[in-house]
């Protein structure tokens, strides 16, 4: 592919008279991991919302694999290949988990309501091979055993990790993860980093990371931007971010006042 | 469960036709019930794919049911008289259908405009919806006005009425329990996560309540020809309650809880017919009752997850 797969453009979007996020420029290439990082507030998430189609620009334009998602909802962009995960986890209650990954990999089975009342051997090999992908991304995942447990009733990592293999089903070539260690101690911590990294390899995709915890973020993105009061203030490699000044005054400041 | 699911539908349909064709040694009271039984289990499980599996809390079914009864039977009206007696089911199937598509059409109109409303609004808007349709049959005098449609032909039989309810059944169980239809589940759980997976919210709502609206109205033309007779009184918001009754007692989502449930609430009040004037406190009393001891459904057991036809 040519270009890079995410392109932000002078994005800015204003609620009324505040201005979340003001003209940030952006992108992510095809098998990238970039971190997003900033204080409280800083406007991390609305980003995340521009991109996943939950919000609109109020100018600037956002393009995914070159083509403009102005207008876009965001079924539509998860059709495009972008999946995404949420801060205050969303699984399916109601359903087990092996159905809420089934419902993701719907996005690409040919079956539709007719074959669903039809029933017949095209469909029922469908339903097999859907059933056959489930399977196989939950053992990846050893979330196998799971299956005929009620998502909500997994412990907390494994739910975490469930929205993660439930984004994958659709076959995203990008993969947006909102903050996925809030309220991980430090060994689920380092579980989660190694299986960011892991999902990146297995799966070829690129990721886009945005994070509150230093330790995780500064240890497996290839690049990190940080935001700050909507404008981004920072980017570079972790290193490089790690050491600058406006970025320690920004955020890393508190928080090694807070450690010392 | 794919051939078990075609199975059940003919074996269904096999054994309404029969009980039918010995209907003659049954006792009509009972048969008028069971039919009655037949047309609210229709009703029920139609409101369940849009209640109960898509979330999307409605009170026009009697609405959607208005359009079909009152159109089936306008047409049966219309040709009766101008077709040979052979023709007759042909003209009912036809109405059936025709009456089914009105209501279709009537649940489309319904879930465009309302798409962006959830819980209490959408309920206030159908209500509201339900009363414009009971409102408009009572006062076009082509379709009887405030007396009402009289003459409408007895042609709504044993095996009619439970062959529809076993279709119904097996659209509505045969859709959610398919990759595709775990698609309303996931609307009713959490729109914005089902659309982030691809879902399409809109076109599953809208899909819901055209295909829940299609069997209302189905439901509608089989209770027009059982009763022979039509008036706008027994379309009104009651009625769509009594329909949402059934289904939250059935455990919203469940269909097998909400035949159930159609059943016992239909017999229920035929029951307790002894008891007269304190029939409906009796009636009112046992819902409270069963709300209060069994609020996740009458039918519901183990866990929320193990979602069976």
């Amino acid at each position: 592919m040519i270009g890079p797969l995410l392109q932000l453009q002078c994005v800015t979007i204003r609620f009324g008279g505040l201005t979340a996020v003001s003209e940030v420029d952006f992108q992510i290439g095809g098998r990238e991991l970039v971190g997003l990082i900033g204080p409280n507030g800083a406007g991390k998430t609305t980003v995340f919302n521009l991109v996943t189609g939950v919000y609109q620009p109020t100018s600037g334009a956002i393009l995914f694999a070159g083509q403009p998602t102005a207008n876009l909802k965001s079924n539509q962009l998860a059709r495009l290949g972008i999946a995404r995960t949420f801060q205050n986890i969303r699984l399916f209650a109601s359903m087990s988990v092996f159905d809420n990954v089934r419902v993701a990999v719907q996005l690409h089975s040919p079956h539709g309501i007719r074959d669903a009342l039809w029933r017949g051997r095209g469909f029922r090999e469908g339903e097999r091979a859907v059933e056959t992908q489930v399977m196989e991304l939950l053992e990846i995942f050893n979330l196998g055993r799971f299956r005929a447990a009620n998502a909500k009733s997994l412990p907390y990592g494994d739910q975490r990790r469930l929205e993660i293999v439930r984004a994958l089903a659709t076959r995203p070539k990008l993969l947006l993860l909102d903050e996925p260690a809030a309220g991980m101690n430090t060994t689920e911590k380092v579980a989660l980093t190694q299986l960011i990294r892991f999902i990146k390899d297995k799966f070829q995709i690129a990721v886009l990371l945005v994070e509150h915890d230093m330790q995780v973020v500064m240890g497996i993105c290839e690049r990190i931007a940080v935001l700050d009061y909507g404008i981004k203030i920072a980017e570079g490699s972790p290193a490089k971010v790690r050491a600058d000044p406006r970025v320690i005054e920004a955020y890393l400041g508190d928080e090694l006042k807070i450690q010392n | 469960m794919d051939n078990a699911a075609k199975r059940f539908l003919f074996a269904a349909v096999a054994l309404a036709v029969i009980v039918s064709l010995c209907s003659s040694y049954f006792n009509r009271y009972y048969l008028g019930v069971a039919i009655d039984v037949g047309i609210n289990v229709i009703l029920a499980v139609s409101l369940n794919l849009i209640n109960g599996h898509t979330g999307q809390f409605s009170l026009g079914h009697a609405g959607f049911m208005a359009v079909g009864g009152y159109t089936t039977a306008k047409f049966a009206l219309l040709l009766q008289g101008q077709l040979p007696p052979w023709a007759q089911p042909l003209i009912f199937v036809a109405g059936l259908l025709l009456g089914g598509s009105m209501a279709a059409v009537a649940g489309l109109a319904v879930g465009v405009p309302t798409l962006r409303l959830k819980g209490d609004y959408l309920a206030i808007v159908t209500l509201g919806f339900g009363e414009i349709i009971r409102v408009i049959f009572q006062t076009t005098e082509a379709f009887g006005a405030a007396t009402g449609l009289t003459g409408i032909p007895h042609w709504t039989n044993f095996a009619w009425t439970w062959s529809c309810a076993a279709l119904t059944v097996f659209v509505v169980a045969c859709l959610v329990n398919s990759t595709y239809g775990r698609g309303f589940i996931a609307v009713h759980d959490d729109e914005v996560a089902a659309g982030a997976m691809g879902i399409n919210p809109v076109r599953y709502k809208i899909t819901a309540f055209v295909i829940g609206a299609f069997f209302a109205g189905v439901a509608g033309g089989l209770y027009a020809h059982h009763k022979q007779f039509l008036s706008p009184g027994g379309f009104d918001f009651l009625k769509s309650i009594d329909i949402v009754v059934m289904v939250i007692l059935g455990g919203m989502g469940r269909t097998v809880g909400v035949i159930i449930a159609a059943v016992l609430l239909t017999i229920l009040p035929e029951a307790l017919r002894g008891f007269a004037g304190y029939r409906m406190i009796l009636y009112s009393l046992l819902i409270i009752i069963l709300m209060l001891t069994r609020p996740q459904g009458l039918f519901t057991f183990g866990r929320a997850a193990q979602r069976k036809v």
